[in-house]
């Protein structure tokens, strides 16, 4: 198996996700899995911290909510808490059932401490696409298109992970693909998370909060 | 006390829409009309004053405290019926009632069922399942369930049958009646007159005049109908005073402002056949003063 997938061109593996990963064991499997499990929670978290703040403009709900006794900042607050535990729920469920379901073919390995570490920083991507889909949302004037906008821009980040993977002239483009901060081999075989991009990543994330509340706190409401 | 000051507000959006430089104010305890046709500026004003947008320059000032910094504070004793009402789909009237009440600090439980007796709302429906009419009273009662200080009610008539209109008019009146100043936009005149005290005038995002309901419709104004043997040149009528001039065959009818001895005296120089002196509704007054601008 290890064999049949070494004489496969380097691009080919790359794509698939296979680089660098041993496949005859069971973590070297899940690293592969996980980059699949990491588009779609931040595809979801992407969605969800857009449609969260557009949605009272998209649904013309805005005259009932924002007429309410209560700051616009508060209500962020609240729509960013309620995405938040969404998150949080995604992400402990996915934890759960990839170790249940690794724990049936580890064959004695043990997994459960990178199935950890890779869904801690599947959570911190999580929450840097939530809050590039809900800065997005406050800042656009039609805040509707917000939701693609940022799905675009993971579609992104993503291709050019990918590119990078390929080209070993792009590496320095790797600060500015989030599927670059944290991948699985470093991440389980590499030590944990590089501190550098732990720091961007904090950064971003709080700059962003930033921006959801200050432009959504200015912004006019409007259909 | 004024409930609302308005001073000088202007908002331009991209294309032509939006107000300039408007400025009236609302005294506490009347109702005022706010009457202008579709696109005027009238719900946009609305809107600033209830901080869903802002203005790009000018202020405005509810309960004498400026509508964006203390906005909060503010919509505790405000509500408000927009045109179109639009609610969270799935939820229930009551639900969708007990949440708005919610966001008050106190129970609204009692006055929710009065208001939902009034208007005959079923408050186990879907609102999903209901029609354009009953979800406008849905806003309605959620506007009014926490008995606020200050109703604002933009175009508040629309998709409620005549009945229904009816019930609402005189649910106004009472709240009214307990102190409540109301602002009441609408581009039907009727209905501003029959409930209004004062009434502001916009138009092209331009406040036209502002002015008594009585005011207009008494004293000054009078509509003449002259019904002659032969049909009159569409000049004789021209003198001062005299607007909205129209001739239909053997009808002449316009109305004026001014000494009625002018129009007397021309009106016995022809052979008539008929004649009608009525006070002219806010329609036509109205009509008046948007020719006039024009």
């Amino acid at each position: 198996m290890t064999e049949l997938l070494k004489d496969m061109p380097k691009s080919l593996r790359v794509v698939f996700g296979f680089n660098q990963l041993d496949l005859s064991k069971v973590s070297g499997y899940f690293g592969v899995l996980f980059i699949y499990l990491l588009l779609m929670a931040t595809i979801h978290a992407t969605m969800l911290g857009a449609t969260v703040i557009a949605k009272e403009e998209r649904d013309k709900t805005y005259e009932f909510l924002f007429t309410k006794p209560v700051s616009r900042s508060i209500i962020v607050t609240a729509k960013l808490l309620a995405a938040l535990t969404n998150i949080i729920i995604f992400n402990l469920v996915t934890m759960a059932s990839s170790m249940m379901l690794l724990a049936k073919y580890s064959h004695g390995e043990a997994v459960n401490d990178e199935i950890a570490r890779l869904m801690a920083a599947m959570f911190i991507l999580q929450l840097l696409f939530m809050v590039i889909g809900s800065a997005l949302a406050a800042v656009k004037k039609k805040s509707k298109k917000a939701a693609s906008l940022a799905t675009g821009i993971l579609v992104f980040t993503y291709f050019l992970s990918v590119a990078i993977d390929l080209n070993d002239r792009l590496t320095g483009l790797k600060y500015f693909t989030p599927f670059k901060y944290f991948e699985a081999k470093n991440v389980m075989y590499g030590g944990g998370f590089a501190a550098v991009y732990v720091v961007i990543s904090v950064v971003l994330i709080a700059a962003l909060t930033t921006v959801t509340y200050v432009f959504y706190k200015n912004r006019d409401l409007n259909v | 006390m004024d409930v609302i000051e308005i001073k000088n507000l202007t908002k331009t959006y991209g294309k032509a829409r939006g107000i300039s430089n408007i400025s009236f104010n609302v005294e506490e305890g009347e109702i005022f009309g706010f009457i202008g046709p579709n696109g005027a500026g009238k719900s946009t004003t609305i809107r600033i004053l209830l901080s869903l947008i802002y203005p790009d320059s000018g202020s405005a000032a509810i309960f004498g405290k400026d509508c964006i910094q203390f906005a909060p504070e503010i919509k505790k004793n405000i509500g408000y019926l927009p045109s179109e009402v639009f609610y969270y789909d799935n939820m229930k009237v009551k639900e969708l009632l007990n949440y708005s009440a919610s966001f008050y600090k106190k129970d609204c439980n009692k006055r929710m069922k009065e208001l939902a007796d009034i208007m005959d709302l079923d408050l186990n429906k879907k609102i999903d399942d209901l029609s354009l009419g009953n979800k406008k009273k849905v806003g309605i009662v959620q506007g009014l369930l926490h008995e606020p200080k200050l109703i604002i009610l933009d175009e508040p008539t629309s998709g409620l049958d005549p009945l229904m209109q009816q019930n609402f008019f005189e649910l106004l009146k009472e709240e009214n009646k307990k102190g409540a100043t109301i602002l009441f936009s609408s581009h039907i005149l009727s209905e501003v007159q029959r409930l209004c005290n004062r009434v502001a005038i916009i138009k092209e995002g331009k406040i036209v005049t502002v002015e008594k309901i009585s005011n207009l419709t008494e004293n000054t104004y009078k509509k003449f109908k002259v019904e002659t043997k032969a049909p009159l040149d569409a000049t004789y009528f021209q003198i001062s005073g005299v607007h909205n001039l129209e001739v239909k065959g053997n009808v002449t009818s316009f109305i004026f402002k001014g000494n009625i001895n002018d129009v007397m005296k021309k009106i016995a120089g022809v052979e008539i056949m008929n004649l009608w002196i009525e006070e002219p509704d806010l329609e036509e007054i109205f009509m008046h003063y948007y020719e006039k601008e024009a």
